[in-house]
């Protein structure tokens, strides 16, 4: 046999809708109420990103669009680590995650929104001549500069943004579209066609990605590289996206939805995700630092010994701990992974801990050329976390909106009830 | 709760709604494994074999007399390996100079080999590991000889940095052991750790290898002991090479006994042990380009060669696996029923994937060379790989061996775009082989490539290799394919128990509404799976053998 | 379980406080009872029997199949090992073990190697990593194996000749005659219902 039959098709479709676990209450959510979270969050985040605001004229405004950059590139790389594990699942057949793949799209479907939010940073950039991209001001190295000008040129930094854009939000709504679509028409061959996006998808996604991260994360100081900056930015993103539909679950779960679709065993597959990624990231930034730190060339090793000093010793400590270490030990645990209170509290850890990763790579851009020129010093750190948190609150207002619009899981995925049965091995 | 929803009309439709159907043009299912539809899954053992009947096709390999190629096969490996040996006790007793190393290129064939057969040595246990993480079934019919080749190629890896260090009797100081000269060895040294990355990686994947293999051997034991109990009993005589099996594979089986019990603790030590093997395999190889990496050697050093010789690693040992079981399949009877082509099919899609991350990191590497503005840096790979000789004064005679690793590693797995390609064992294994080839020059490249021109024009050097650095890869190969024909006749050559968990008899709590989902699968008994199911070929036909 | 289980000697030339306990029940010919085997020919059978004779309240009591069935533990009612937390002390401990061993003799021997300070963390990290990789998978299986009670000589199961297909195609449930609910009546009546091919009682012979 080589395809069921449409008579068997149907009865498989009927099966997955009379389960228990599929009633409409428990896969939707209650839409006035979410749009009224929204807004709230939505109203929060704007009121902090005007604060903000105003931070870069009371404070300084290399610092308030470095805070603002921190969280942009936070949530970006968590939604595009989304649009990484739906192509995965895509790819590789996955039966476990029918259930949760609907989650991974809701957060990738904000990739709109991050583009939206990077723009301002490129505007304010390209608009003053460089206010965190050291390469765009007079006072480059001029013979560096001169050499990487084919590359580090506004106009081509502008395309080159579009083109980012373009792919990550093309790539979204095609991954979206045939989720919806199959929603309503139960069409199984849509899986096929989002698998055979996923396969070129995922190639021009490693390279935007990489690109991305090479433009607006490591190009600011010029003078350093690292062939590994794509993947150690992508890395930030695996395990934080996981953490956020973690935390997704855990809350539908408390509103009593989604009882009997995502159970232990979906948890504990996220979890040992989770765990596995946070590895990754270690892994990666480890080895990116070490043969830095053992070459010892100057003009790479300048950027680590920058943030060795002047107090980012203490982040960078804090990465090593809180990063890895600590979230490496917890995740060890069975009970945890199995648990999506326990891995939403994790989750939460591990996003503050994914932005402070981007902070330490982006806040130190602002002492670059003149440490104290009108610098408040801890004075002024409240615009880091108010920054941070309403680039958080935007994008997690936006997320809330659109849970709320759709069912809480792909409802007619021919694999779903697989996925409602999935147990783990031990 | 009253739920007002958009969607609420989607969900209560779900009973009655027709599901549309976009159904692409049919295609040939090949053997029957190569379904397309989401709704189903295909089958992992074909014929609709029987628990029994696995059972009968593994254990028939290690039992039944070996067919007619394998002992000129083994001849001709062992004295390739032969010669191999006899190549490095030359090199032994007279010292590295026998190689074509010189004061510039003082690292070759050796540590190009070295790197080429560690790397083999790691699809075996990413197979194993991260496969079993990824709960990837197909992984059941590949992971036993993938893992065997794994031991094997780390064997091979190993005989070359213990044999250039040129005086091997003092190879013992590499290990931190007490002495009376109080030398220690220096924990700084990339070596250093290779030393311990690569004996831990051997010792691990045996003891991974050991621990799969416990329940098989317990079978074949199981085996011998009724056929010796059946002879006693018709007052026959022990047959001698079921008495060696009986005690051989008893004393591997440690007196296994398939208990439940033991099958829990076995399963989570087996989890946990494919838990630290997947980062044991990443740390071996990165470490491995640690010894580059580390240098301030234009072209080695790079940050992104951790992941990137770890995917050139994963790469390499796809190819070989292919390479090896895909000859295996056409020549042992009823292979293709537990190896089908849909395995064939995923190991392919693999090598796509591994395929376009070397060719990413090449990318990347040679993008960062020019964007880092070092001149040294950006030289090596603009002159010393991939401009050749007769294009520009200062390009490199090695460009062959630049755009041979381009052509095999980046360019050929893109064949398997086609779903024609990599459903076709031919191309399958041409591919295979021109990416082992590609591999091999991918080492070659980093290693003498940069290293062949130094930083002033007067360190200018060739490497040509002498007869000794040929005839010792070449021995490897003799030494890997021996020990390879040795484990298809002598050991179980399919986790059983494994692939008899994954077939639809395993199922404690079979779904009966869902049993044609198992496409291709047969009970038992017949009629449970409506008895439509075709009378399977014999374990073991006496043709061909 | 006798300690003469584990030996490669027969029991009878032990002395008897080392042959293991005995029961009471004996065979037609004056053996003692080692337990009751009942064989099954498919996965859901063994399943079902299981949960039977956990629902009896049997303790002493063991099931075979010749693949690890997921969902056991429930189903015979035994809880999950406690192998994970010893591997985990283990590694971490032999990793502890091996950044103590590098610092140490890094600092013991010092030498100069690009400048770089004797003691740094950052080059101590791959072998730290490797020696705690390298216990843990010792641990594992060596841990695996005490658990389990092997490596293990000999096991009066064998003396069945149909016990052999436990490790080819067949499914076996087996109460020890050292159970204090083990009857042989009692039990054969319970292991009847769940319908076996095939019931034997197994004898503590050599």
């Amino acid at each position: 046999m080589t395809q069921l039959s449409a008579t068997q098709y149907k009865r498989r479709l009927k099966r997955i809708a009379e389960h228990p676990a599929m009633s409409a209450e428990n896969i939707t959510a209650d839409r006035a109420s979410m749009d009224k979270a929204a807004a709230i969050m939505i109203g929060i985040g704007a009121l902090l990103l005007a604060l903000t605001a105003a931070g870069a004229v009371i404070v300084n405004g290399r610092h308030a669009l470095a805070s603002y950059a921190v969280g942009v590139y936070a949530v970006t790389a968590i939604s595009l680590g989304a649009m990484f594990w739906v192509m995965v699942f895509e790819l590789v057949r996955s039966g476990w995650s029918a259930g949760v793949r609907r989650q991974f799209e809701n957060v990738m479907m904000n990739i709109p929104l991050c583009v939206v939010l990077i723009a301002p940073i490129l505007i304010f950039e390209l608009a003053a001549g460089g206010v965190l991209f050291h390469w765009m001001m007079g006072d480059a190295d001029e013979y560096l500069v001169n050499k990487k000008s084919a590359y580090l040129n506004p106009a081509f930094l502008a395309v080159r943004f579009l083109l980012y854009g373009g792919i990550w939000i093309l790539l979204a709504m095609k991954l979206w579209g045939y989720s919806m679509a199959q929603d309503q028409t139960g069409d199984r061959y849509l899986v096929n066609k989002a698998r055979f996006t996923s396969s070129w998808g995922m190639l021009l996604f490693a390279l935007s990605v990489a690109f991305f991260a090479f433009d607006f994360l490591m190009s600011p100081d010029y003078r350093f590289f690292s062939t590994m900056w794509g993947v150690y930015y992508f890395a930030g993103g695996t395990f934080s996206s996981i953490a956020v539909v973690a935390i997704i679950c855990c809350l539908a779960k408390f509103f009593g939805r989604m009882t009997g679709a995502i159970t232990a065993e979906h948890t504990h597959d996220m979890g040992k995700l989770m765990f596995g990624f946070t590895v990754f990231w270690g892994y990666i930034a480890f080895s990116q630092y070490f043969l830095i730190w053992y070459s010892n060339i100057p003009e790479e090793v300048a950027w680590y010994t920058h943030r060795k000093e002047n107090g980012w010793e203490v982040l960078a400590w804090l990465l090593v701990f809180g990063h890895f270490l600590i979230p490496f030990i917890i995740l060890l645990q069975r009970p945890v992974k199995r648990s999506l209170v326990g891995l939403a509290i994790v989750g939460v850890w591990l996003l503050v801990m994914t932005t402070i990763d981007k902070t330490w790579i982006v806040r130190p851009m602002v002492y670059i050329r003149d440490f104290a020129q009108n610098d408040p010093g801890p004075a002024g750190w409240w615009l880091d976390v108010v920054a941070a948190a309403g680039v958080f609150a935007v994008w997690g207002g936006f997320l809330v909106r659109r849970i709320a619009r759709v069912p809480l899981i792909p409802v007619r995925d021919p694999r779903l009830l697989k996925a409602l049965k999935h147990k783990n091995y031990v | 709760m009253s739920v007002e929803h958009p969607d609420q009309r989607t969900v209560e439709q779900l009973l009655g709604r027709e599901p549309e159907s976009s159904q692409p043009a049919p295609h040939d299912p090949g053997d029957g494994s190569l379904i397309d539809d989401p709704a189903l899954e295909a089958p992992l053992v074909l014929g609709g074999r029987s628990l029994h009947e696995v059972t009968e096709i593994v254990c028939g390999y290690a039992e039944r007399p070996a067919p007619k190629w394998w002992l000129p096969a083994l001849l001709v490996s062992a004295s390739v390996a032969g010669l191999g040996t006899m190549m490095i006790l030359y090199l032994i007793i007279t010292g590295v100079g026998v190689w074509g190393l010189n004061n510039q290129v003082n690292w070759a064939w050796d540590i190009t080999n070295f790197v080429f057969w560690i790397g083999i040595g790691h699809a075996g246990t990413l197979i194993s590991a991260i496969l079993c993480l990824f709960k990837q079934k197909w992984r059941t019919a590949v992971n036993r000889s993938a893992e065997a080749m794994t031991i094997f190629a780390v064997t091979c890896a190993g005989i070359y940095p213990a044999i250039h260090v040129g005086r091997i009797w003092f190879i013992w100081m590499v290990f931190p052991i007490p002495n009376a000269n109080a030398i220690w060895p220096n924990f700084r040294s990339p070596l250093l750790w290779d030393v311990f990355a690569v004996s831990t990686y051997a010792t691990v994947s045996t003891l991974f290898w050991y621990m799969g293999m416990l329940p098989d051997f317990a079978t074949l034991r199981d085996r011998a002991d009724r056929r010796l109990r059946r002879a006693m009993a018709s007052g026959g005589a022990r047959s001698l090479p079921d008495t060696l099996r009986a005690y051989i594979y008893g004393v591997f089986a440690l007196g296994w006994r398939f208990s439940n019990r033991h099958w829990h603790r076995y399963e989570v030590a087996y989890l946990i042990l494919a838990g630290i093997s997947t980062p044991l395999v990443l740390s071996v190889h990165s470490i491995v380009s640690f010894d580059f990496a580390t240098s301030v050697v234009p072209g080695w050093h790079t940050t992104i060669f951790p992941p990137y010789f770890v995917a050139g690693a994963i790469f390499g040992g796809f190819a070989m696996v292919l390479l090896l079981l895909i000859p295996a399949r056409e020549l042992l009877p009823n292979f293709k029923d537990l190896l089908t082509l849909r395995h064939i099919e995923n190991m392919a899609k693999i090598l796509l994937v591994t395929g376009m991350m070397v060719g990413f990191a090449y990318a990347m590497e040679f993008f960062v060379a020019w964007y880092g503005a070092n001149e040294f840096e950006f030289y090596v790979f603009m002159f010393n790989r991939a401009v050749p000789d007769w294009l520009h004064e200062s390009g490199a005679p090695y460009w062959w061996a630049y755009w041979t690793m381009i052509f095999c590693n980046v360019v050929s797995p893109q064949v398997f775009w086609f779903r024609r390609c990599r459903q076709d064992v031919r191309i399958v294994w041409g591919v295979a082989l021109l990416v082992t080839i590609g591999m091999w020059f991918e080492r070659f490249v980093i290693i003498v490539t940069s290293l062949h021109r130094g930083w002033l024009p007067a360190q200018w050097h060739m490497f040509y290799p002498t007869i000794v650095d040929i005839l010792t890869f070449v021995g490897t190969f003799g030494i890997f394919m021996t020990l390879f024909l040795l484990f298809l006749k002598f050991l179980p050559i399919f986790p059983m128990a494994e692939i008899k968990a994954v077939m639809p008899q395993a199922d404690p709590h079979p779904d009966p509404e869902e049993a044609p989902a198992m496409a291709g699968a047969r009970g038992d008994d017949p009629e449970a799976a409506g008895g439509a199911a075709p009378a399977p070929a014999p374990a073991h036909p006496e043709e061909g053998r | 379980m006798a300690l003469a289980d584990y030996l490669p000697i027969p029991t009878s030339k032990l002395p008897a406080p080392l042959r293991g306990p005995s029961t009471k029940f004996v065979l037609e010919d004056g053996t003692p009872v080692h337990g009751m085997l009942a064989q099954y020919s498919k996965t859901p059978d063994l399943v079902h029997a299981v949960e039977a004779v956990r629902d009896a309240g049997y303790k002493v009591w063991d099931s075979f199949s010749p693949f690890p069935i997921h969902g056991m533990e429930e189903s015979m009612g035994f809880a999950r090992t406690k192998l994970p937390y010893i591997i985990g002390v283990a590694g971490l401990s032999a990793a502890a073990m091996g950044y103590l061993l590098q610092w140490w003799i890094s600092n013991d021997y010092q030498m100069v190697v690009q400048g770089k300070p004797y003691t740094a963390w950052e080059p101590f990290v791959p072998i730290t990593f490797e020696i705690g990789i390298l216990i843990t998978a010792f641990t594992t299986l060596l841990g695996m194996f005490a658990f389990n009670g092997l490596p293990r000589h000999h096991h009066p199961l064998y003396q069945s000749e149909r016990f052999l297909s436990s490790s080819d195609d067949k499914f076996f449930v087996y109460i020890e005659a050292t159970d204090e609910r083990f009857d042989p009546e009692a039990t054969r009546k319970l292991l009847e219902k769940t319908h076996p091919d095939h019931i034997e009682l197994i004898g503590q012979r050599d």
